[in-house]
């Protein structure tokens, strides 16, 4: 053992010395650079959408920084400082905590799945630090919070909202929706898109739900899910696994048993390209789901210039969102003319943005808070796989190609 | 006659689940029944099996072929994580010497590989597509997917081979004598030593193995260990600690209950079924199902 031990020593030096030379520690900000969080989840298992966050965010800093960084503070570059949230609510709140007490951050984003984010944003409240989500559970704007702003259409809105497009659309195609099911996990977004559903949205049009099964991630097998689909034969299906295997496994036995019924998903994780490899894009066709936002008629540019820069296949809404969130804390600073985090927070309070990159990553194309520090007026799109690519197909005014219902 | 077509589509679907969940669990109670090692870096194994797999897929080999060629390096990468880390710290098979050492290592194992697979092989989820994932064998009425057949059917064959060679093979023979009674084997002239690192290798190998299968209906991420980490401990306490037949009935039992579990449960507690009958497992036979009296103290 003790033979052994220098040798184990110099080991770990080497180890240590190829690590800090592989991964190099982010270079130190200069004085009056401007240092905003992104505590997104970086491991585990909703990693990918951290890592597709963090695309949309570096991309932003890159253009705002080769464009002369913050005007009002004599060209001040943006810093990105990124906190790993993990898989679970406790890792993401001590990641905030962290990244926010460390140093001195000016405003924050994240944390994608709306169980972290009602967490982190307790901790940007009591630190007064701005945070800017792209979550869509209701409760994340109901608490009285100052500090805390929400891009997306709330999942209430969006259940009502996907509901009268989904409605609409069966009837224009002659197939009326009349049996409905709910399937999906219970994290934050899902329960609270589920619950207005549930409770009054379905009935009030006539719709009987047929299926209503919500499971724990991880799922061990979806057979049981998709028997009962196939027994009661909804003519739509809303549909909510944000955990990437529980959905490959249900829409493999969707597949397994034949069922035809048309899928309404709930939130951007069904359009990643990682299910185009999984499932190939036959099976994904036609399948749409309601996001917060998505690449919308106009922007072909801007994503060709975000799909050379990841490598992606396309742009969706997690890396759009951060991009417009990266934009609209520049806005702010901009009109705050300060990096003081209380500044930043009344600027974006009063800030009323229609025009711009920030702008332009929402729909509709402007930027206003209420007092709850919900967007004003934020209305969902309808994104639908057609041909292995995600294309926005609803509202009209913003698709990128036509509706094409299910057969 | 339609309630017994479901209730048969039930057991069907549970036994399938769990016939991998037996394979898994076999190897981390062949470890811990030989080298007395709670081994929490199992299901990063498995992890890494179904990358292997993932990989010699794209490289045009079936994947149930890639899960059983798995087998010989992660054999061989067992042996050495057994001879370069863990024999530092398992002090001969002894239970009462180094306990934590080992926990401690397993696990920091356990956080290193699935982070480095994080960094090298980012968190992107990947799947083989097989034409096998989404079809069914149809017998009667219930539907037998027909990736989980085959891969059901393969772990029956390892668990079977694994069997033959612990109660048929000399080797087998002196795994069991150094399990049992440590230095009563050395005494008889066998290496516990490399007995440990044979268990280790098999284990790894195994769970590998059982990755590599899963991987032919199941994505592959970096953190997929977490999904089936705590089944696999629950199977092997279950059937009984160290017991090989224990871990894979452990295995199955898991699997039918959890399908069981949702003629009475809503799907949100899928999961309570199984820990409610671990529970009474350790109640009433404290020991695991096919766990020996003798080493309770």
């Amino acid at each position: 053992m003790t033979r052994t031990m220098p040798r184990t020593l110099a080991l770990t030096l080497a180890l240590f010395v190829a690590a800090t030379v592989l991964f190099p520690p982010p270079p130190a900000p200069a004085a009056d650079d401007v240092k905003i969080a992104l505590v997104a989840p970086l491991s585990g298992r909703w990693a990918r959408q951290g890592q597709l966050k963090k695309m949309g965010a570096d991309m932003a800093i890159e253009e705002i920084n080769s464009q002369g960084g913050i005007k009002a503070l004599g060209g001040a570059k943006i810093v990105l400082r990124e906190a790993d949230a993990g898989d679970s609510v406790e890792k993401a709140v001590s990641a905030a905590q962290r990244v926010l007490t460390r140093e001195k951050i000016s405003a924050g984003i994240g944390s994608w799945l709306s169980s972290f984010t009602l967490g982190v944003t307790e901790v940007a409240e009591r630190l007064q630090v701005p945070w800017l989500t792209l979550s869509y559970a209701d409760s994340i704007t109901e608490r009285g919070f100052k500090y805390t702003f929400q891009t997306s259409p709330v999942s209430s809105v969006q259940a009502e909202q996907a509901l009268e497009l989904v409605t609409d659309l069966a009837k224009k195609n002659n197939r009326p929706i009349k049996k409905a099911a709910i399937v999906g996990d219970n994290t934050a977004a899902t329960v609270f898109f589920f619950k207005p559903l549930r409770e009054k949205l379905l009935a009030a049009k006539g719709i009987e739900l047929v299926v209503d099964e919500v499971w724990t991630p991880p799922l061990p097998d979806a057979t049981a899910i998709v028997q009962r689909i196939r027994a009661a034969q909804p003519d739509i299906v809303f549909y909510g696994a944000t955990n990437f295997p529980d959905s490959i496994q249900v829409l493999q036995k969707v597949k397994e048993f034949g069922v035809k019924s048309p899928i309404q998903g709930v939130g951007a994780w069904l359009v990643t390209p990682e299910y185009v490899k999984a499932l190939g894009k036959e099976m994904l066709d036609s399948i749409q789901t309601v996001v917060a936002t998505h690449p919308m008629k106009g922007q072909e540019e801007f994503v060709k210039k975000f799909t050379q820069r990841t490598g992606e296949p396309f742009m969706t809404q997690d890396p759009l969102c951060t991009y417009g969130h990266v934009w609209l804390i520049k806005e702010a600073i901009e009109q705050a003319k300060s990096t003081d985090p209380k500044a930043i927070r009344d600027a974006l309070a009063k800030i009323d943005l229609s025009s711009g990159p920030a702008a332009t990553s929402f729909y509709p194309n402007r930027i206003k808070f209420d007092e709850r520090g919900r967007r004003i007026g934020a209305t969902p799109l309808i994104v639908q796989w057609q041909g292995g690519e995600p294309f926005t197909v609803v509202p009209t005014a913003v698709a990128t190609r036509p509706v094409a219902w299910h057969k | 006659m339609a309630q017994v077509a479901e209730l048969l589509q039930y057991v069907a679907t549970g036994l399938l689940v769990g016939g991998v969940y037996a394979l898994m669990s076999i190897g981390l109670a062949l470890i811990f029944g030989v080298m007395r090692v709670v081994n929490f870096a199992q299901g990063d194994f498995m992890m890494l099996g179904m990358y292997l797999t993932y990989f010699y897929a794209l490289s045009g080999i079936d994947p149930l072929l890639g899960a059983v060629l798995t087998i010989p390096p992660f054999f061989v990468l067992g042996w050495v994580v057994h001879r370069g880390l863990l024999a530092r710290v398992t002090g001969g098979g002894d239970p009462q010497r180094q306990m934590d050492a080992q926990l401690i290592l397993t696990l920091g194992l356990s956080l290193v590989i699935t982070n480095a697979a994080t960094m090298i092989l980012t968190p992107t989820p990947r799947g083989i597509r097989t034409a096998y994932a989404t079809q069914a064998f149809a017998a009667g009425p219930i539907l037998l997917n027909q990736a989980r057949s085959y891969a059901f059917v393969m772990a029956l064959i390892l668990a079977a081979a694994v069997y033959v060679f612990l109660t048929r093979t000399d080797a087998g023979r002196a795994l069991r004598a150094a399990a049992d009674d440590p230095e009563a084997a050395s005494y008889q002239g066998i290496d516990v030593r490399a007995m440990h690192g044979l268990a280790f290798g098999t284990g790894i190998a195994l769970v590998a193995a059982a990755g590599g299968l899963l991987a032919t209906y199941y994505p592959i991420e970096p953190s997929v260990a977490g999904n089936f980490i705590v089944l696999m401990f629950v199977a092997v306490v279950l059937g009984g600690l160290g017991s090989i037949p224990g871990a894979f009935v452990g295995g199955l039992v898991i699997g039918l209950v959890q399908s069981l579990t949702l003629l009475v449960l809503p799907f949100q507690l899928q999961n309570t079924g199984v820990f409610i009958v671990f529970l009474l497992v350790l109640y009433l036979r404290p020991q695991g199902l096919f766990g020996r009296r003798a080493r309770a103290v």
